[in-house]
C-alpha cells in the first residue's frame, strides 16, 4: 500500500516514514501543503497521513481542496492542537480520521489500517483468497499456515493483488502503487516481481493470472 | 462585617454630633424654661403686690389694709404653694400679714428663705393719698416655688421631647440612606464574591453612586490587566504543549522504530537519533523555564552586578565541546571587563540562547565570534555567524515567542530569541540584528554600563 506522509517537521517526517517502510508500507514524503497535489498525481496513494501546521499551504486547506477536487483517499490528520474545535473542524472539512500529536506509532498505523479496510470495503482484518491469507494487522502473508517471506517490493505488489482479488490490476495501477518517489518507477520490473511471486506461490492453489493488454489478477482454485 | 462597621461608623459620626448639640440645646432651654419661668412668677408677684396696695386705703384716718382673695388666689395653680405677704408703712409699721417676712430692698424680685422654704418674693411701695408720713407704704408678696419649679419641668421637658424625637429621626433617616447610599457597594461585594464568578468579567453595579463609580471602574481594570495576563499565560501554556508535542511524536516513533528494527546498525542509527531528540527536548524545557522565569513578576527582579565578559568566558567554555564537534571556530573577543547591573542567571542564559543559536545555524567549519566592548557607558555584546542570516523582512518577527521562519531546516524551538529579548528588556537594554560582514546574522545587544565607582 503506498501511503503519502504530509509533515513539516523533516526528522519527524524522516523516522515515521522510515518505521512505516519497516510495516511493508510505500511511503512518499512531502513537507509543505503546496506539493501535496504534485504527490497526488505522481502516484497512487491509498491513504494520506496530513499534519494540519505546515507552511505555504495550511493542511485545513490542503484537505479542503482535496474533497473540493472529488478526491476521496482517506485522509487521516495529524496535529498538535488537540482541541475539540480543532478535531470537529478538521473531521467538517472531509478528514477521516483526527491523531493528536503526541500518538504512539501503533496507534497511527491501527488508525491507518482501518481507513484502508473501509476504503477498500471489508470488515474482517484478514483478507484471504485460497490458502494465501493476509493478515493487515501483522501485515503478514501466510501461505497454507506458513508465513511467506517476501521482499518489500514483492510484498507490495501482492499486497496490491491480494486487495484487489478477483479484478484485474493494471501494470500502470501496480507501478503506481509499489513505487515511491524515490525510486525510478520500471514497468517492465514489475514483470520480474510476478515472476518471483509466482515461484513462491508454487503448489498452492492461488495464482496470478496474466490478462494480456490488461494486466494482472489474482485468484484461486476452487 | 467591616460593610456593617462603615453603617456605624457613618452613624455615629451623625448621631453623635447631633447629640453634643442636644445636650447645649437643652441646657440653654432649661435657662430659657427658667428665665419664662421667673418671669411669668415676677409678674404674677407684681400683680398681686399691686391689688394688696390697691386695697389699702385711709378708713377713718387710720389706715387699713384689707388683703383681696383675688391677690392670693392667683396663685393656687394646683401646686400647694404657699403665699406670704406684708404691708408695712413708711416707718416700718406692720399693717398687715407676717411681720418676719423678708423684704426685697431692690427693684425686682429676689429668692429668699423663709420658714425653712424657698420662696421667690417682691416689695412694691404705694402711695396712699391721705396717709401722711405714713405713705408711701410698702407691700411684700413671696411665694414658694412648687409652681414655678413645676413651670420650668412643664417647658423644659417639652422641649427635650421635642429635640430627642429631632435625633431619632435624624437616626432613623441616617440608617435609611446609608441603607440605600451604600446598596450598591454591597451589591459591589456580592457581584465580586459571587460563586459563579469564576471568569474575570467586569463587575457591573447598576446605580452606583459617582462616588463609587471609580471604585468599580478601578477594580474591572484591574481585573482586566489579570485577565489580559492569564491569557498572556494561557497562550504560552498552549504553545507550550504544543511545541512539545512534535518532538515527543518523533521520540516515540524513534523508540517504536528501534524496538521494531532487528538489524543492528538501523537500531543503533535510531537511538543515537532519540537521544538527540532527548537532548533538544530537555532543551526546549529548559528554555520554557527560563522564559517563564524571564516574565515579568515570576522572579523577584534581582540587581546583581556581574562582569559581562566574565560570563561570556564561561558560557563559551560550555558551549566548546558543540563547536569542535562541528568544526566551528567559536572566539571571544574582548578587552577588559564589563559590568552591568541585572539577574546573572537570567543574563548568563541569554548568552547561552545567542551562542546556541549561532552555532546552530553556522555551517561546520564556520565561526562565530562573541564580541564584548564598553562605549560610552553602555556595555556592547555582540555575537556574529556565518550562516544563512535573518532576512530583514523577519527581524521583527524572530523575537516573537515560537516564531519559526517558514521553511527553516534546522529545528529550534523558536524561543531563544524571545528568551534574548525578556531578559535584554529586563535589564534595561536592547537588543537588535544586522546582517553580519561574513553574510551571516549579527546580533547586538546593549545594556546600561555599571560605572565603575559603585
Amino acid at each position: 500500500m503506498r501511503l503519502l506522509l504530509v509533515e513539516d517537521n523533516r526528522e519527524l517526517a524522516d523516522w515515521l516514514s522510515k518505521t512505516l517502510r519497516q510495516a511493508s508500507y510505500v511511503v512518499d514524503v512531502v513537507h509543505d501543503g503546496e506539493d501535496v497535489e504534485h504527490a497526488l498525481a505522481a502516484g497512487d496513494h491509498a491513504l494520506i497521513i496530513l499534519d494540519l501546521a505546515l507552511p505555504r499551504m495550511g493542511g485545513m486547506e490542503v484537505l479542503k481542496r482535496l474533497r473540493a477536487r472529488g478526491n476521496p483517499v482517506p485522509v487521516i490528520v495529524l496535529t498538535a492542537n488537540a482541541s475539540l474545535d480543532g478535531r470537529v473542524k478538521g473531521l467538517n472539512e472531509g478528514a477521516d480520521d483526527y491523531l493528536a500529536k503526541p500518538f504512539q506509532i501503533e496507534e497511527l498505523e491501527a488508525r491507518i489500517r482501518v481507513q484502508l479496510r473501509r476504503a477498500n470495503d471489508r470488515t474482517a482484518p484478514v483478507i484471504s483468497c485460497g490458502d494465501l491469507v493476509f493478515d493487515t494487522n501483522t501485515r503478514l502473508f501466510s501461505l497454507g499456515g506458513e508465513t511467506l517471506s517476501l521482499t518489500p517490493r514483492e510484498h507490495a505488489v501482492l499486497e496490491q493483488l491480494v486487495v484487489k482479488a478477483g479484478r484485474t490490476v493494471s501494470k500502470a495501477a501496480l507501478s503506481a502503487a509499489i513505487y515511491d518517489f524515490e525510486t525510478d518507477a520500471d514497468p517492465s520490473a514489475i514483470e520480474i516481481y510476478v515472476h518471483r511471486l509466482r515461484k513462491k506461490l508454487e503448489g498452492s492453489r492461488v495464482q496470478i493470472a496474466t490478462l494480456r493488454g490488461l494486466g494482472y489478477l489474482l485468484r484461486h482454485e476452487d | 462585617m467591616r460593610i456593617n462597621s462603615l453603617r456605624l461608623q457613618l452613624l455615629a459620626w451623625v448621631v453623635l454630633p447631633l447629640a453634643g448639640l442636644l445636650t447645649i440645646n437643652l441646657w440653654t432651654s432649661q435657662h430659657n424654661a427658667q428665665a419664662t419661668a421667673d418671669l411669668v412668677t415676677d409678674r404674677m408677684l407684681v400683680g398681686s403686690a399691686r391689688a394688696i396696695a390697691e386695697q389699702v386705703a385711709m378708713e377713718d384716718g387710720v389706715l387699713d389694709a384689707t388683703i383681696p382673695p383675688a391677690a392670693i388666689e392667683m396663685f393656687d395653680t394646683g401646686d400647694r404653694d404657699s403665699v406670704y405677704y406684708h404691708v408695712k408703712t413708711a416707718g416700718g409699721r406692720l399693717l398687715t400679714g407676717y411681720p418676719d417676712l423678708p423684704e426685697a430692698l431692690q427693684r425686682g424680685s429676689i429668692e429668699a428663705s423663709y420658714r425653712n422654704r424657698r420662696l421667690r418674693l417682691l416689695t412694691l411701695s404705694h402711695a396712699v393719698i391721705g396717709a401722711g408720713a405714713d405713705s408711701p407704704i410698702t407691700v411684700t408678696v413671696g411665694v414658694t416655688l412648687a409652681g414655678h419649679d413645676a413651670m420650668v419641668k412643664r417647658l423644659w421637658l417639652s422641649a427635650f421631647a421635642q429635640q430627642l424625637a429631632l435625633v431619632a429621626i435624624a437616626g432613623v433617616f441616617v440608617l435609611l440612606g446609608l441603607r440605600r447610599g451604600l446598596a450598591p457597594l454591597i451589591r459591589l461585594r456580592d457581584a465580586v464574591r459571587s460563586p459563579n464568578r469564576s471568569d474575570l468579567d467586569p463587575v457591573e453595579v447598576p446605580g452606583a453612586q459617582s462616588e463609587i463609580r471609580p471604585l468599580i471602574d478601578a477594580l474591572n481594570a484591574y481585573m482586566e490587566r489579570v485577565r489580559a495576563q492569564m491569557a498572556a499565560q494561557r497562550r504560552f501554556i498552549a504553545n507550550a504543549a504544543h511545541q512539545l508535542r512534535t518532538p515527543l511524536a518523533l521520540m516515540s516513533t524513534q523508540a517504536s522504530y528501534a524496538l521494531r528494527e532487528s538489524a543492528a546498525e538501523q537500531r543503533r542509527e535510531a537511538l543515537v537519533a532519540l537521544q538527540a531528540s532527548s537532548g533538544r527536548l530537555a532543551r526546549l524545557a529548559e528554555q520554557l523555564l527560563t522564559l517563564s522565569r524571564a516574565e515579568p513578576g515570576s522572579r523577584r527582579p534581582r540587581a546583581d552586578r556581574i562582569d559581562l565578559t566574565e560570563a561570556a568566558r564561561q558560557v563559551l567554555e560550555g558551549q566548546a565541546p558543540k563547536a569542535i564537534e562541528r568544526n566551528i571556530d567559536l572566539g571571544l573577543e574582548e578587552d577588559g571587563p564589563v559590568p552591568v547591573i541585572g539577574d546573572g542567571t537570567m543574563l548568563r542564559e541569554m548568552i547561552v540562547n545567542l551562542v546556541d543559536n549561532a552555532l546552530r545555524y553556522s555551517k561546520p567549519g564556520g565561526s562565530v565570534t562573541v564580541r564584548l566592548a564598553a562605549v560610552d557607558g553602555v556595555a556592547e555584546l555582540t555575537v556574529t555567524d556565518d550562516g544563512p542570516g535573518i532576512p530583514a523582512e523577519e527581524w521583527e518577527h524572530v523575537f516573537e515567542r515560537f516564531y519559526r521562519i517558514a521553511g527553516a531546516s534546522e529545528e529550534g524551538s523558536g524561543l531563544g530569541l524571545a528568551i534574548v529579548r525578556e531578559v535584554v528588556e529586563n535589564a534595561g537594554g536592547s537588543v537588535t540584528l544586522g546582517d553580519a560582514a561574513s553574510g551571516g546574522l549579527k546580533v547586538e545587544v546593549r545594556l546600561p554600563l555599571s560605572s565603575v565607582k559603585d
